[in-house]
């Protein structure tokens, strides 16, 4: 694994933090870091947390114990275009209320760069087309938004993303709504990013993707942190069975991959 | 619900043994509808503003109540005991506001309505009768029907003395009216605009109740809409087009900014001074509402119409209306108050009021 | 099927043209001006009129009434009724982007309930007209701050489903307590002034309504201007426009106030004019996008026309004034179930 990657400055940290709303907390104890270069999996049952972690991890949500540093400095003394200039979001696809064309929703990640009574300039537009270039879905950016496919929507968010031109990118559950071709194409996209020195946070539900582009794993169950570090050491069938309650076995493949390939027969065990 | 009915039946048969130890009189209403009244009626309800000042000028001491509190300005017109009486609330009309129970509590020997008879109001009278009990008579509030209907109900109070005085005081007056106007040609009589509202342009239009004094004395209404009727908005520019000769308001704001506002100086009425504003105190000259109060409205503006014919002393006429009508005698100051600005004058002290 | 595909292609080729469209809207604008302009009760020609306007450039003194009826009472009347189309429609058109919903109307926080309280209640103490305007204007942004200030004291998850909430609630109380001082009016004097109050109406526009008013809608719009591409971000909804690097409980503030700012003005001098706000935007977006750069033009020139030429029938089609509120309900109500049949057909 990536031994240079403890080395660098992490982008996000989080230390100790609780998440939830006041008078209810979803998660506690949460430290977390992740450095440029880096891809940390988060991987956990549904209602485990993972998407208020992301949204506390943003600023969306107030922490309600600990700390998120950002770059070093609390989340809380940055401003919003401060935050988004360094992280990137991706919500899960949704549908938009409005029509607006597949490259103005693009554009849109380059707010974040601009005045504060400005509208994107042609080298903003252009930006936009890249990141459409770089996912494959250029040809789609005239055509509106709610006209696309899911899976062409979460393409089309992870382009806002990479227009948003931040060092780091938290994705949730990027794969989720994408048929088999289009989960390779944002698979192979996060890990072409992080060879460009980037620091990805996702999360997934499927073990095999962790496998195949984290360099760390965090497996959530119950609101806390199981277990942290590199995914063969993490996603151990114990692991699994005590959160998901499956029975798995793990194939490793030439070259390095490992499958994991749950007991069906069994089902599930609670 | 067999229970419910004897029950009922049971109140009824003591109410109608308690509330008529004397003999009752069995009477038709304007709606055509038979009443039974017992012979001496000491109470009634006025279901409406209008119900109230026929009831008022008929017999006051029959009163139960106003339908809505006297204003400050109107108490000094009303007569002494009676302007002190509650506000019951209206039980017709716009808005009704009066509880059945409230009805029942003062205990009245009649109800009494005066307006329109067609059938919703001919529906309700009789739901109204069927709930409480109590008589409840329908009175045609016509203007041209004034006399016939001051006559039913002297009958119905048993004050036919008193309403034969005022109904043959309301048909001199038409009649006075009637063959001073017959002889007048339809253009020669004065295009009159009614402007309502603070920016006087709320009207009513030609045939409505809220207008129809106008033609009755001898004016032509020049907001002439075919099919339409009541209160309606118009524009400036259509009072402009109508370019009326005489102009009638009862606002105070709005009679004090005509002759000031560039816009309507160009109009006939207004380049003549000849706009006049209605007294409102006790109750309006023109509508507000529209019943018997309109008959010194209508001397009032023949008088402004035909100032050689049916012109006569202002002063003299509004006492006598006001003593005969509404029992009160106007002091010089009060008369002064009321019909301030009515003979159409400049507002040359309106800033010192 | 063939002709939806057809009116689905020629919604995207005029989208495509966004500034063609534009000066298309500005043209029928202009048409719909000069044509109201020479339409009323008092026969003023086409070129009676240009003549008059020729004296006014030329700064001739003007002659008799037809110069009195153009431009006391016609053109004051006309640029009113571009002004309170166009505001109505850009609070209309900011506020569908707000609260992420093509459903959402300028009154929604309250505004115009407000507004009519406040004129009621000038009504109801028989002021003189200036003060009930004031009165409205004033009660119009005073309902919308109050709907703010509980929604900010409510702390949820949601702010702005709070916010609908608190308008919502505020808004039925102000209109308990119009129907309260309706019942209290006079029958006869008060409570048709009310009545044609809350129908809204053009009738008695001034040049001097046309100049209070017309700064105040010109101010309001300078923010929705600047901050055109922030209000885009914003109708991705609130935690979407946080992640994108705006402060969206600030923006949102800013919209709300503008918004406001404009439906208070334009109602104060109007009376209550509904679907304007509702239906034009919606509309507007069909034809450039909901882009706001471009939505906000349309959507004011679409909204000035469209009101503009409502009330040029409200006053010529019959003899006496029909109020504008019956006239945009009875061609709003139809044409928007038309566009959301028409919407459900684009969408599947």
């Amino acid at each position: 694994m990536n031994q240079a990657a403890p080395l660098r400055t992490p982008i996000i940290v989080t230390r100790e933090l609780g998440t939830g709303y006041p008078g209810y907390a979803v998660g506690r104890d949460i430290s977390l870091g992740i450095a440029p270069g880096e891809v940390l999996c988060l991987l956990g049952p549904n209602g485990c947390g993972k998407t208020t972690l992301f949204k506390t991890m943003l600023g969306l949500l107030p922490a309600q114990a600990g700390e998120v540093l950002i770059d070093g400095q609390p989340i809380i003394s940055l401003a919003r275009a401060d935050i988004a200039r360094r992280v990137a979001y991706v919500p899960q696809a949704h549908a938009a209320q409005f029509p607006y064309r597949v490259i103005d929703m693009v554009v849109m990640g380059r707010t974040a760069h601009l005045g504060l009574f400005a509208a994107p300039s042609p080298a903003d537009r252009s930006k936009a087309h890249e990141a459409l270039g770089a996912l494959g879905i250029d040809e789609l950016s005239e055509v509106e938004y709610t006209r696309i496919s899911g899976g062409q929507r979460q393409l089309a968010l992870i382009a806002r993303a990479l227009a948003q031109d931040a060092p780091a990118i938290v994705m949730d559950e990027p794969t989720a709504s994408l048929d088999f071709g289009n989960q390779v194409t944002v698979l192979s996209e996060i890990k072409r990013l992080k060879g460009l020195g980037l620091a990805i946070v996702l999360s997934t539900h499927d073990p095999d993707h962790a496998f195949s582009v984290a360099d760390t794993v965090a497996l959530m169950h119950n609101g806390r942190l199981m277990s942290q570090g590199p995914p063969a050491a993490v996603l151990t069938p114990q692991a699994l069975q005590t959160v998901y309650g499956v029975n798995v076995s793990l194939v490793d493949l030439d070259g390095g991959r490992t499958l994991c390939a749950p007991d069906y027969e069994t089902g599930r065990l609670r | 619900m067999s229970i419910y009915r004897q029950l009922k039946v049971c109140f009824l048969a003591l109410a109608w043994l308690s509330g008529s130890s004397a003999l009752a009189r069995e009477l038709v209403d304007s709606g055509g509808r038979p009443i039974n009244v017992p012979e001496q009626i000491t109470k009634v309800f006025a279901a409406g503003p209008p119900a109230s000042i026929l009831l008022y000028v008929l017999a006051p001491e029959k009163m139960t109540g106003w339908p809505n509190p006297l204003r400050p300005a109107e108490a000094p017109y009303v007569a002494e005991p009676f302007r002190d009486l509650p506000a019951l609330g209206r039980l017709t009309g716009r808005g009704g506001t009066a509880n059945l129970e409230v009805v029942l509590r003062v205990k009245p020997d009649l109800i009494l309505d005066f307006g329109s008879v067609r059938d919703t109001y001919i529906s309700l009278a009789n739901a109204v009768q069927s709930q409480t009990g109590i008589p409840y008579a329908l009175i045609d509030g016509r203007f041209a029907a004034t006399p016939a209907s001051l006559r039913l109900l002297g009958k119905i109070l048993a004050v036919e003395e008193r309403a034969e005085t005022l109904a043959s005081y309301v048909e001199k007056t038409f009649n006075e009216i009637d063959s001073v106007i017959a002889s007048i040609l339809e253009s020669d009589r004065p295009r009159v605009y009614l402007a309502r509202g603070p920016d006087g342009l709320e009207t009513g239009v030609k045939g409505s109740i809220n207008t129809e004094i106008i033609e009755r004395a001898g004016g032509r209404n020049v907001a002439d809409a075919p099919g339409q009727r009541g209160i309606v908005r118009a524009s400036i520019e259509q009072v402009i087009v109508a370019n009326p000769d005489t102009i009638i308001t009862w606002d105070p704001i709005f009679y004090e900014n005509v002759y000031k506002d560039p816009l309507w100086s160009g109009i006939e009425a207004v380049e003549r001074r000849r706009v006049y504003l209605s007294p409102v105190a006790p109750f309006g000259w023109i509508d507000r509402p529209p019943s018997i109060n309109r008959v010194i409205g209508l001397k009032w503006l023949a008088g402004l119409f035909y100032p050689d014919k049916l012109g006569g002393d202002l002063n003299a006429m509004t006492r006598e209306f006001y003593k005969l009508f509404y029992h009160v005698d106007l002091s010089d100051a009060e008369l002064e108050t009321l019909i301030e600005w009515s003979k159409g004058q400049a507002p040359s002290n309106a800033g010192a009021r | 099927m063939v002709e939806g595909t057809s009116t689905l292609e020629r919604r995207r080729t005029l989208s495509e043209h966004p500034t063609a469209i534009l000066f298309g809207l500005t043209g029928l604008l202009v048409v719909l001006i000069a044509v109201a302009a020479s339409t009323g009760a008092y026969p003023i020609s086409f070129g009676e009129m240009l003549a008059a306007i020729w004296r006014w450039l030329t700064g001739q003194d003007p002659i008799g009434t037809t110069d009195t009826v153009l431009f006391e009472i016609r053109l004051p009347r006309v640029f009113a009724g571009v002004l309170a189309g166009a505001a109505l429609a850009a609070a209309g058109a900011a506020y569908q982007g707000l609260f992420r919903n093509p459903l959402v109307s300028p009154d929604i926080l309250g505004v115009s309930s407000g507004a009519g309280l406040g004129a009621v209640i000038g009504i109801f103490f028989s002021l003189p007209i200036w003060a009930i305007q004031f009165s409205a204007f004033a009660m119009g942004l005073a309902t919308v701050g109050v709907v703010y200030l509980i929604a900010s004291m409510v702390r949820g998850r949601e702010p702005i489903l709070v916010l609908v909430l608190a308008g919502v609630v505020v808004g039925s109380l102000t209109g308990a307590a119009i129907s309260l001082l309706k019942i209290l009016a006079d029958p006869y004097d008060q409570l048709p002034a009310i009545v044609f109050w809350l129908l809204g109406s053009l009738s008695s526009i001034r040049n001097a309504d046309v100049i209070n008013a017309a700064p105040l809608v010109l101010i309001a719009l300078i923010p929705l201007i600047l901050l055109r591409w922030r209000i885009n971000v914003l109708s991705l909804g609130d935690e979407e426009a946080k992640a994108l690097g705006v402060d969206s409980s600030k923006l949102r503030l800013v919209v709300i106030f503008a918004a406001t700012l404009m439906t208070a003005s334009v109602v104060a001098i109007s009376g209550v004019i509904g679907w304007v706000g509702l239906v034009i935007p919606h509309l507007a977006r069909m034809l450039v996008g909901p882009n706001f750069e471009r939505l906000l033009p349309a959507s004011m020139l679409m909204g000035g026309g469209y009101l503009l030429l409502v009330d040029t029938v409200a006053r010529s089609l019959t003899v006496t004034e029909i109020p504008l509120g019956i006239l945009t309900a009875i061609i709003g109500a139809p044409f928007f179930l038309w566009l959301l049949a028409r919407g459900r057909d684009g969408w599947s």
